[in-house]
């Protein structure tokens, strides 16, 4: 054992769920940055997709990693039909639209929130005997739990897929062109309305993959989105509204410091840091460290 | 080709366009000129889908195209070019040309409008990789219409092409648009420049505050009293 020890294990596990924290937030930032609005219902959508998972695995007695394909489309499918059934209606409001989107979004944040409460129960729940549930990996004298391993893992495999998907398909530039001007994409053939639909599924399948990461160990109860929801908004910010790479650095950073916290701070206040920082860049650079306002 | 009847479109009270018609034939270059505010903006944006009549009918190929949306009406083969252009800014020269063609399915015609865009415009083949807000005003212009080729229409909607833009440049504007008609698109264009846009176009309507109050060839405009008056200072 040598004095870094503490230091690089905090370091190791601060990255991992960094990334996982990334992840989740990845959804929010695109969605804001392809049509401004705030999804208020973000942190819901992530207890929906650990539900869905515990759900499935109830079912199928299958593993939740084999499950995470499932949970993703049924998140899609869900996000599409938020952005159809709720927001764009919202969106079409003749007087303060913005405030408009952030009641029905909010709203429907509370809605799920009631009817988690009264089908699922506030029991807490967990998925027992998973494949990487409760196993850790010893690299050198630092210890990682495999789920949260996978879980970093995922999320860097995401990002190259996002990645991917935005610089080299005709949909990634489609996206990329609404969220310049949603206006003038008429001019050129596309229907806004199909990229937006197509926007809410991607970011909902996106924390619905986190979601699926998280069930493997982490409690699930109709109140866990709001714990990650708010880490998420914070990343988010931080990383600069609309960036999909700023959530990447951000969740990193977040998942760090927040792991260093532990370091000086009693776990009760791990969060100070992460605010702490978040205060200090809103001070220094409002817009986030990749963001553009 | 479009025929435009007893068209009213009204922001809110305000009626911008009053019992407009006006009728595009294959293969013409079509002026719409009029002092500002006289409803030009609005004739193109009604056509383009982008604002929805009051009353009356556009029909495009025998096609009722009034009730469409936008992008429904590029996809029929109507391209529009706003007068402050709507670039995506941050994209590059070649992704915006590229959106264009975005909606079309076959590779070949994907690739085959690019090169007539280049041919046209040589400037944007040089600066493809550029983020389109780096051009000067006539290279965005240019792009813009490149865009609107690139959706491979069979009318092409020009508001205001020469605004914004270096005296030298308009001229090449001007005979891109000549080209572009000859190489068999239409040509519907809005414009305060009248002296060189009837230089080109073959028919002109005039507007004034929402009504056709004149239309015939471009020749005869020119050759109108009332329109030297008030617009060309002779």
């Amino acid at each position: 054992m040598t004095s870094a020890q503490p230091f690089l294990q905090v370091l190791a596990s601060g990255l991992a769920m960094g990334l996982i924290y990334a992840l989740i937030a990845v959804g929010l930032s695109l969605i804001f940055g392809l049509m401004d609005v705030v999804n208020f219902a973000h942190g819901e959508f992530l207890m929906l997709a650990m539900y869905a998972t515990f759900g499935l695995f109830f079912e199928t007695a299958l593993d939740p990693i084999v499950l995470a394909p499932l949970v993703v489309a049924i998140m899609f499918v869900l996000g599409i039909s938020v952005y159809a059934g709720v927001v764009r209606y919202a969106m079409r409001a003749k007087t303060n639209p913005g405030m408009v989107q952030i009641f029905a979004t909010f709203g429907l944040a509370i809605l799920i929130q009631g009817l988690a409460q009264y089908f699922f129960t506030p029991d807490y729940r967990s998925i027992p005997n998973t494949w990487l549930g409760g196993k850790t990996l010893n690299l050198g004298g630092v210890f990682l739990p495999w789920p949260q391993i996978y879980g970093g893992a995922i999320s860097l495999a995401t990002f190259l897929g996002l990645y991917l998907l935005i610089s080299r398909t005709d949909f990634g530039k489609a996206l990329e062109a609404t969220r310049e001007d949603q206006g003038a994409v008429a001019l050129v053939g596309i229907d806004r309305n199909r990229i937006f639909a197509l926007g809410w599924g991607l970011g909902a399948a996106l924390v619905g993959l986190a979601g699926a990461v998280l069930a493997i160990f982490y409690y699930i109860h109709p109140n866990v989105g709001g714990t990650f929801a708010l880490v998420a908004y914070v990343t988010v910010a931080l990383g600069g509204f609309g960036s999909i790479f700023g959530a990447l650095v951000a969740g990193i950073i977040v998942g760090v410091v927040e792991a260093l916290t532990t370091l000086i701070l009693p776990p009760a206040l791990k969060s100070v840091g992460i605010f702490t920082l978040y205060l200090g860049v809103l001070f220094i650079r409002p817009s986030g460290l990749l963001g553009r306002l | 080709m479009l025929s435009v009847e007893t068209v009213t479109t009204a922001y809110g009270g305000l009626i911008a366009l009053s019992d407009a018609s006006i009728n595009v034939a294959q293969g013409e270059i079509v002026a719409v000129v009029g002092s500002n505010g006289a409803g030009k903006s609005t004739l193109l944006k009604t056509i383009a889908g982008l604002e929805k009549p009051r009353t009356g009918e556009i029909t495009f190929d025998g096609q009722r195209i009034d009730p469409l949306s936008a992008h429904e009406t590029t996809a029929l083969g109507l391209a529009y070019v706003p007068e402050n252009r709507r670039l995506f800014p941050r994209l590059s020269v070649e992704d915006n040309l590229r959106l264009g063609s975005y909606m079309h399915r076959k590779k070949a015609d994907r690739e085959a409008p690019l090169g007539r865009v280049f041919a046209l415009f040589p400037k944007l083949k040089e600066r493809l990789s550029q983020r389109a807000e780096t051009l000067s005003g006539g290279e965005q212009q240019m792009l813009a219409i490149g865009r609107a080729l690139m959706t491979r229409p069979r009318l092409l909607m020009l508001d205001e092409p020469s605004q914004g833009i270096m005296p030298k440049l308009v001229d090449e504007i001007f005979q891109a648009v000549l080209a572009i008609r000859d190489s068999g698109v239409t040509v519907l264009i809005v414009e305060q420049r009248l002296a060189e846009t009837l230089d080109i176009a073959e028919r002109a309507y005039v507007l004034q505050t929402g009504r056709v109050i004149l239309s015939g060839s471009a020749s005869n405009i020119r050759a109108n009293p009332e329109i030297q008056k008030a617009y060309l200072g002779i």
